[in-house]
C-alpha cells in the first residue's frame, strides 16, 4: 500500500501559484526497480553490475549520436528559467528539482563531465559531475518524475523537451541494468500475450461477447465486436484498457456503435490488441519499433484496408508521428486514407457527412469540458490543418453534448497540463506523485465546476482515465466524472435506423 | 600590446569560427530519427522557417512563457544586434548604409543592452526558482558581457579613445597588416573580454544561437503520415528485418 | 517482501501480491485484507472466489464488467455496480481483490 500522503488544497488558476521551493520534497519518491525477470526478457542486464558507470557513459555517447535531438538540447539550454513554473510536478510538489530544466541538468552535469571541454577542464565551473551511484539514483527517482508530456517545450526559447532527456535517461538506466518494473513489465506483456494487461485471446474473446450481449440488451440492437477477421475494411487498435476497465469499456462501445451505424465492417486483433507503445516511455527505439511492428503484421495478416486507433493519448503520438518511421511503408493499404487514422477523425467525418446521427438529448444535463490529453495536443495532429487536435473532439463533444465550456485557456490545448499519470508513472507506489501532478488540472476543472457546473470531464487517452478515476476522489470529484468522448458518442448516437 | 592583441583577435577569431563550424557540423551530422515538432507546428518548409523566424527574431516561445523575462531578454538581445551592427563600421574601409542607419541607435542600444543584462543579473539574484537553476558559468557569462557594455559604453560617452586607429588596427589585421593600437586601458579591458567572449563561445551555452535552428522540436514539419522520415541509422535495422 | 500463513513463509512482491498464486489460502487471504483495512465479508468472499475461478480458467482476472456482471447474477442486480465494488475494495476492485485473492497485479493503463 502506499505510504499515506497530503492532497494538495486547490488554488485559484488565475492567480497562477507558483510554489516556494521545497528542496528534497520528493527525494525518496520512486518506482520500484524492475527485476531480471522483467529485464531480461528485453534483453536488458538484469541487475546493476561492476563496471555500470562505463556502460552508461558509453551508452550515453551512442544516444548523443543517434539523437540530434539530445545533442542539442545538451548544449543551447541559457538556463533562462521560462519553464521553471511549466511542469505540473514541481507546481504540485515544489520541489525544485521537478523544475524541466532543474531534471535536465541532472543528466547535462555528467554529459559535461564526460563531453564537454569545459566539463573536463573546470568541472566546478559548470556544474559537472562524474556519474556515480548517488547520481544514478537521483536520475531513477526523478526521471520518473517526468511524464514527458512535453509542456516545457511550448515555452522553451530554444525548443527544448525535457521529454527526449527522460526518454534517453530511461535508455541509459535499462541498458545498464536498473530499470523501472512498472514499464517494462508491461512491454515484457506485449511481447509474451500481446497487450500491456496480459489478457489471452480466450479472455479478450469472453470479455467481447460479454460486451455484445450488454449492448444488445441496451439497446436491442446487434451491435458486434468483431476480432481477428479477415478481410475486414479496417483493424481498430485499441489500448487494451478499453477492454477491461471502467470507464474505458463505454469508450469501446463507442466505438463499435459508430462503425455499426456506418455500417463500416471492422476489426480487432488478437495479435495487435494493443494500442499503446510503452517503448517511447523507456526512449528505447527497438522496442518501439518491435512493438509496432505488431500492428504491420496484423494488417497484413487481417488484408484489412485501413487502421485506425481507438482513445490513448501516447499511443497516438507513436501511431501519428512515428508509425510510418517505425513499421510503414504502408502501400499495402488503402491510399485514400492517411495511415494510421484516428476514431474521431473517423467519427468526425461521419458526423460531417452525415453517415451516424447524434441526439444529444442522450446526454441531458451534462456539462462538459475537454481535457487535452497531452501526447495528442503537444505530439501529434489530427485532420489536415495543425491544431485539428483540439478542434475534432471538441467537434464530435458538440454533436453529442448539450453543453461544453473550455477551462481556463492557460491549461487547455498546446498549454494543456498533464492528467499527472503519463509517461510510465500510472503505477500505486507512484501515487502521491500523481496525486500532486494532478492539482493545476484539479484547480482548472474546480473552477469551471463551481463557475459553470461543469460535471463532466472528457478526455481521449486511457492513462487519463485511469489517471482521473484514481484522483478525482481525493480532490472531492465523483469518479464517474471522467471518461472518454465516445463514450459521450456512444449515448447519443442513434441506431436502428442503418441497413 | 598591439602584437598582443594581433594574436590575441587572431586565435580567438580562429577558435570562434572553427569551434563554431564544428559544433554545427556536429548538430547538422548527427541524424533525427524521429518526428518530433512540438505540435501544432506547420506542415510545409516556409512554415517552418517562419516558425524558426518568430523564434528567433521575437522569441515566440518565451513571449508564451514568461512577459518580464521577455522583455529583458529582448533589451539586451536587440540591444547588442543593434551595437553589433554599428561595431561593423571598424572592419570596414568605406561604411555601409545599414551601419550608417544604426548609427543614431548607438546609445539608445548599449543603454537597452545594458539595462537587459543588469535585469537578467538581478532575476537570477533575486528569484528563488532562478537563483536554485543559476551556476557559476551562468552568472560569469552576465558578467563578461556587462563588462563589454560597461567599457563599451564609457568609450563613446566619457573616454573616447582615438576610433580612427582603433578601426586601422582591425581592418589592418584583416589583411594581415599589423597598425598600431591606442593604449588606453578601457579600450584593452574592452578588447580583452570581447576576445575571450569569441574563445568562450563555442565551448559555453551561447551556443543557443545556432542550435535554435536544429532544434527539432522547432524545425520539423509535421509531416510524419505524408512522407515516411527514416534516418540512416533506423533504415540499417530494416534490413536485418527482411 | 513474504507472509506467513499456516507456519509456512510466502513469498510476496513489493506491492504484497503473490510470487505463486498457487500459495494462496483462505486463511492468508483474511490476512492480506486486514492489511488492505478490510474485514471479508461473505460479498467479499463471493467477489474473491469469482475472481479465483475466473483467474483459472482465463490466466487473467476478470475485466470489471465481467465481474460486476457476475455480482449482479449472484448477489441481485443492486450489487452488481462498479459503485458497489468500490464499497467493499475501496482502493479498486481490480487491484485490491485481486491482491487478497492471491492473483497478480493487472498493469497497464488501468
Amino acid at each position: 500500500m502506499a505510504a499515506p500522503f497530503d492532497t494538495p488544497v486547490l488554488g485559484d488558476v488565475d492567480e497562477r501559484r507558483i510554489p516556494a521551493l521545497k528542496v528534497g520534497a520528493m527525494a525518496e519518491s520512486k518506482p520500484y526497480v524492475a527485476t531480471a525477470a522483467h529485464q531480461e526478457p528485453l534483453g536488458f542486464p538484469g541487475v546493476l553490475e561492476d563496471g555500470w558507470e562505463k556502460k552508461a557513459i558509453g551508452r550515453m555517447g551512442e544516444l548523443l549520436g543517434k539523437y540530434r535531438s539530445l545533442q542539442v538540447f545538451m548544449d543551447i539550454c541559457v538556463k533562462c528559467g521560462a519553464c521553471t513554473d511549466k511542469c505540473q510536478y514541481f507546481l504540485g510538489t515544489g520541489d525544485p528539482k521537478n523544475m524541466p530544466v532543474a531534471r535536465a541538468d541532472l543528466f547535462r552535469s555528467v554529459y559535461r563531465r564526460y563531453f564537454t571541454t569545459a566539463g573536463k577542464l573546470t568541472p566546478g565551473l559548470v556544474g559537472a559531475r562524474d556519474m556515480t551511484k548517488e547520481v544514478l539514483d537521483e536520475w531513477f527517482n526523478y526521471f520518473h518524475q517526468c511524464s514527458q508530456c512535453r509542456r516545457c517545450s511550448v515555452f522553451c526559447p530554444s525548443g527544448i523537451d525535457t521529454a527526449e532527456i527522460s526518454m534517453a535517461a530511461r535508455d541509459i538506466m535499462d541498458t545498464i541494468g536498473q530499470g523501472q518494473k512498472y514499464c517494462n513489465e508491461i512491454i515484457g506483456k506485449v511481447h509474451k500475450v500481446g497487450n500491456n494487461l496480459g489478457l489471452p485471446a480466450p479472455a479478450l474473446l469472453n470479455t467481447l461477447e460479454g460486451l455484445e450481449e450488454d449492448i444488445l440488451d441496451e439497446t436491442g440492437v446487434p451491435v458486434k465486436l468483431p476480432i481477428d477477421v479477415h478481410g475486414a475494411e479496417v483493424l481498430l487498435v485499441t489500448p487494451s484498457a478499453d477492454f477491461f476497465a471502467e470507464p474505458h469499456v463505454l469508450g469501446l462501445i463507442g466505438y463499435a456503435k459508430v462503425f455499426h451505424a456506418a455500417g463500416v465492417s471492422w476489426t480487432l486483433s488478437t495479435l495487435a490488441s494493443e494500442a499503446g507503445n510503452f517503448g517511447m516511455f523507456i526512449g528505447n527505439y527497438e522496442q518501439m519499433r518491435k512493438i509496432s511492428m505488431r500492428i504491420r503484421d496484423a494488417a497484413l495478416a487481417l488484408g484489412v484496408k485501413r487502421i485506425i486507433f481507438g482513445e490513448c493519448g501516447h499511443a497516438w503520438r507513436v501511431a501519428y508521428s512515428f508509425l510510418n518511421t517505425l513499421a510503414g511503408p504502408w502501400d499495402f493499404l488503402d491510399p485514400r486514407y492517411p495511415v494510421p487514422q484516428h476514431i474521431l477523425e473517423f467519427t468526425n467525418d461521419l458526423i460531417t457527412r452525415k453517415g451516424i446521427k447524434l441526439d444529444k438529448s442522450g446526454n441531458d444535463g451534462m456539462v462538459l469540458t475537454v481535457h487535452d490529453s497531452c501526447n495528442v495536443a503537444r505530439g501529434a495532429r489530427m485532420g489536415d490543418r495543425p491544431g485539428g487536435q483540439f478542434t475534432i473532439p471538441r467537434d464530435v463533444i458538440r454533436a453529442s453534448v448539450p453543453k461544453l465550456i473550455d477551462m481556463h485557456p492557460d491549461t487547455i490545448c498546446e498549454k494543456t497540463f498533464c492528467c499527472g499519470g503519463g509517461g510510465g508513472v500510472l503505477t500505486d507506489e507512484l501515487l502521491d506523485l500523481r496525486l500532486k501532478g494532478a492539482l493545476p488540472r484539479m484547480e482548472a476543472i474546480k473552477e469551471v465546476a463551481d463557475r459553470d457546473q461543469v460535471n463532466f470531464v472528457a478526455m481521449i487517452c486511457a492513462i487519463c482515465k485511469a489517471q482521473f478515476t484514481k484522483v478525482l476522489p481525493y480532490y472531492g470529484f465523483k469518479m464517474s466524472m471522467a471518461g472518454g468522448v465516445h463514450q459521450l458518442v456512444s449515448t447519443a448516437i442513434v441506431l436502428g435506423n442503418e441497413q | 600590446m598591439t602584437t598582443f592583441f594581433a594574436i590575441l583577435f587572431t586565435v580567438a577569431t580562429l577558435t570562434l569560427v572553427i569551434g563554431l563550424g564544428l559544433k554545427i557540423a556536429q548538430y547538422a551530422r548527427t541524424p533525427a530519427p524521429l518526428k518530433i515538432p512540438t505540435t501544432p507546428a506547420p506542415l510545409t518548409k516556409p512554415g517552418v522557417a517562419f516558425r524558426l523566424a518568430r523564434e528567433a527574431v521575437v522569441f515566440e516561445s518565451l513571449f508564451k512563457a514568461n512577459k518580464p523575462l521577455w522583455i529583458f531578454a529582448a533589451l539586451f538581445h536587440f540591444g547588442l544586434a543593434v551595437v553589433l551592427v554599428r561595431h561593423v563600421r571598424y572592419f570596414q574601409t568605406e561604411v555601409g548604409p545599414l551601419v550608417a542607419l544604426v548609427q543614431p541607435l548607438a546609445l539608445p542600444a548599449g543603454l537597452a543592452m545594458l539595462i537587459g543584462l543588469l535585469l537578467l543579473l538581478g532575476r537570477r539574484l533575486v528569484l528563488e526558482r532562478i537563483r536554485y537553476i543559476t551556476g557559476r558559468s551562468d552568472i560569469l557569462m552576465l558578467v563578461l558581457l556587462l563588462g563589454i557594455a560597461v567599457t563599451g559604453m564609457f568609450m563613446t560617452k566619457h573616454v573616447h579613445t582615438d576610433v580612427v586607429a582603433v578601426k586601422a588596427f582591425f581592418t589592418g589585421l584583416l589583411g594581415f597588416e599589423i597598425r598600431s593600437l591606442p593604449g588606453d586601458p578601457l579600450l584593452v579591458v574592452h578588447l580583452l573580454l570581447v576576445a575571450i567572449l569569441m574563445i568562450v563561445f563555442p565551448f559555453s551555452k551561447l551556443l543557443h544561437a545556432p542550435g535554435l535552428f536544429f532544434s527539432p522540436t522547432r524545425n520539423q514539419t509535421d509531416t510524419p503520415r505524408e512522407h515516411r522520415h527514416l534516418c540512416d541509422w533506423a533504415a540499417k535495422l530494416e534490413d536485418k528485418r527482411s | 517482501m513474504a507472509y506467513t500463513s499456516k507456519g509456512a513463509s510466502i513469498e510476496a512482491d513489493e506491492e504484497g501480491y503473490l510470487i505463486n498464486i498457487n500459495e494462496w489460502n483462505e486463511e492468508l487471504a483474511d490476512q492480506i485484507a486486514k492489511d488492505e483495512g478490510i474485514t471479508m465479508s461473505t460479498e467479499h468472499w463471493e467477489v474473491v472466489n469469482f475472481l479465483r475461478e475466473y483467474y483459472a480458467e482465463y490466466q487473467i482476472a476478470p475485466a470489471v464488467r465481467v465481474l460486476t456482471k457476475a455480482i449482479a447474477k449472484k448477489m441481485g442486480p443492486d450489487k452488481g455496480s462498479n459503485k458497489y465494488l468500490y464499497e467493499l475494495f475501496p482502493y479498486g476492485p481490480g487491484k485490491q481483490a485481486c491482491k487478497i485473492a492471491g492473483l497478480p497485479k493487472p498493469t497497464g493503463c488501468v
